[in-house]
């Protein structure tokens, strides 16, 4: 019983739009945490109310056992927070940036900043205007690294990194979860909460559509294959094909989901002119449909 | 200078500050420079008695028509116009930059996800307000007791300082009515329209009021009134005006950080 996040029936409403709706979950210690959904379904939200920036309009949210509104404080000393939507002080250097962050969480001089700069290649003491983008996000990620947090929550935070700093970010994190630490991380990309992440929530429209390990995940997942033939096929052509389900038609074109062989489709593809063929990995927006898919075949 | 909010929140406010001191330094020299060609020509104040009554009431001070003595001249063009002018719109900046400035920023969200509570980051704000008015209202100081002494116009550093000290609770009293609005609602432009009217509507109420009675009994909700009506100038300190004007600084102080608590903050 040892959550650092605890959510509750979690639910706010911006006036009358909805932020989130009855959310529950808990995030143990020591876990890599997906928050995988797509824009604007609730996970900036989400974060915002654990940071207690916004408060919830009903249900309750604890970090490390404590009341996010009522020992909201206590809790940001020993979290590390990383905006989706980063706004730094432009006038600054990065380093007096992390000096003053540094400063109002009580550490000296500017804490793990500068091994953290080296790892991640930041130059400290040019003015933050001068930054590119992902210079700038490097300066977030330090802020949020700087203090060795127990808890990381990251909105979305490889926006605008290449490649070679994902992989820096990578390491940090395992090594943060290695040492006991817990990263609660937010993303729309199905491919990167898959390699960064133990277990993986997924929210869409404000409300949690599963809780599940990766590995669990990545056992369901299926190659998306769109075929496009010289005239729409007969309704139940493909119905029955063994790993074969057909996701979406529209017109001449049909989207399939193929788990295993490829061998049934094509065999039953080829009965048919085709025009075009298009196969790839399965990204969120594909995720979604077949959920959806076994949703309403489960109500019937 | 990056140690706390305060010392940040100073810092950032420096470089625009220097350009008022600057201001303030070039208007009270040319105030001084004037004056000696004014100096004891009763014949101005023959004339100004024939304004209207609307007009005498904005260039009167503490109830005196009467520009060629050094009180006189200081209170209708310094105290009654520009002083307050300046130190008001300082205050009403600082106020509505404080929290709503970096709110729409975006750089709040950020600020907050730290160990800071939102009533100390509100009080070490407000404090680095009250600290940019008081160094503006002594360089004013300053400036007028040497151009004073120079011009010979008679008029005590007691009484100047009385007079300073009155127009930065005047301006403060409208800072923090900015700084409350930015904090209530997170909107810098909505805290620097409500804060700037009132401060004026503060001027004109107190100035047309002589011109009808039941404006006599309204003026007495205008600040300026408390600040103007004793004539500091002349009289020094009058202990239950600035007590008005301090008490309304302690009731923005005490409300705002309630009203900054219990609010959503916007999204960057």
């Amino acid at each position: 019983m040892n959550a650092v996040i605890r959510a509750e029936q979690l639910t706010k409403y911006y006036g009358a739009s909805r932020g989130i709706s009855g959310l529950s979950l808990e995030v143990e210690a020591g876990e890599v945490f997906g928050f995988l959904g797509p824009n604007g379904a609730g996970k900036t939200t989400t974060i915002r109310l654990m940071l207690d920036l916004i408060r919830p309009s009903s249900g309750r949210i604890e970090l490390f056992g404590l009341d996010a509104r009522r020992d909201s404080v206590e809790i940001r000393r020993r979290v590390g927070y990383l905006p989706g939507d980063l706004h730094l002080y432009e006038r600054l250097t990065a380093r007096e940036l992390l000096r003053y962050f540094a400063s109002l969480r009580g550490l000296d001089g500017i804490g793990e900043g500068k091994s953290l700069a080296e790892r991640f290649e930041l130059e400290l003491d040019r003015p933050i205007r001068s930054l590119s983008k992902g210079n700038r996000q490097k300066v977030g990620l330090v802020q949020a690294f700087l203090h060795r947090p127990d808890l990381l929550l990251f909105d979305e935070p490889t926006a605008g990194l290449d490649p070679l700093v994902q992989i820096t970010f990578n390491e940090l994190l395992r090594e943060v979860a290695g040492a006991g630490g817990t990263v609660f991380l937010s993303s729309h990309i199905l491919s990167e909460v898959q390699r960064l992440a133990d277990r993986v929530a997924i929210i869409r429209e404000g409300s949690l559509e599963l809780v599940e390990a990766v590995e669990t995940l990545r056992a369901r997942a299926f190659v998306r294959v769109e075929a496009t033939f010289a005239k729409p096929p007969p309704k139940r052509a493909f119905a029955g094909l063994p790993g074969v389900r057909e996701l979406e038609r529209k017109g001449p074109v049909v989207l399939f989901a193929l788990e295993g062989p490829a061998d049934p489709l094509i065999k039953a593809l080829a009965r048919y002119e085709v025009l075009a063929l298009d196969s790839h990995e399965a990204d969120l927006e594909d995720f979604f449909l077949t959920l959806y898919r076994e949703g309403a075949n489960g109500a019937r | 200078m990056l140690a706390s909010v305060f010392a940040k929140t100073l810092r950032d406010r420096l470089r625009a500050f220097r350009w008022w001191c600057l201001g303030t330094f070039a208007f009270v020299s040319l105030y001084a420079s004037v004056y000696p060609s004014i100096s004891g020509k009763a014949s101005l104040n023959k004339l100004v008695k024939d304004y209207p009554e609307a007009l005498k009431g904005f260039i009167g001070f503490g109830g005196n028509l009467d520009f060629v003595s050094g009180p006189g001249y200081l209170g209708s063009e310094v105290f009654s116009f520009w002083a307050p002018i300046v130190l008001t719109a300082v205050a009403i900046a600082a106020g509505s930059t404080a929290l709503a400035g970096e709110e729409e920023r975006g750089t709040l969200d950020l600020l907050l996800s730290l160990p800071v509570s939102r009533t100390r980051c509100l009080l070490e704000k407000l404090a680095a307000l009250v600290c940019e008015a008081l160094a503006l209202a002594f360089v004013l100081w300053i400036l007028l007791v040497i151009a004073s002494y120079a011009d010979g116009m008679g008029v005590s550093a007691g009484n100047l300082a009385a007079a300073v000290f009155g127009v930065l609770l005047f301006a403060l009293d409208f800072g923090l009515l900015a700084l409350l609005v930015g904090a209530a609602t997170g909107r810098r432009g909505l805290a620097i329209g409500i804060s700037a009217t009132l401060a004026v509507a503060a001027d004109v109420l107190n100035a047309l009021a002589p011109l009808a009675s039941w404006l006599n009994d309204v003026r007495l909700a205008s600040p300026f009134y408390y600040y103007s009506h004793g004539d500091p100038l002349r009289h020094g300190l009058d202990y239950l005006d600035t007590l008005v004007l301090l008490a309304i600084v302690v009731v923005f102080a005490a409300l705002a950080p309630l009203l900054f608590r219990r609010r959503d903050l916007a999204s960057p």
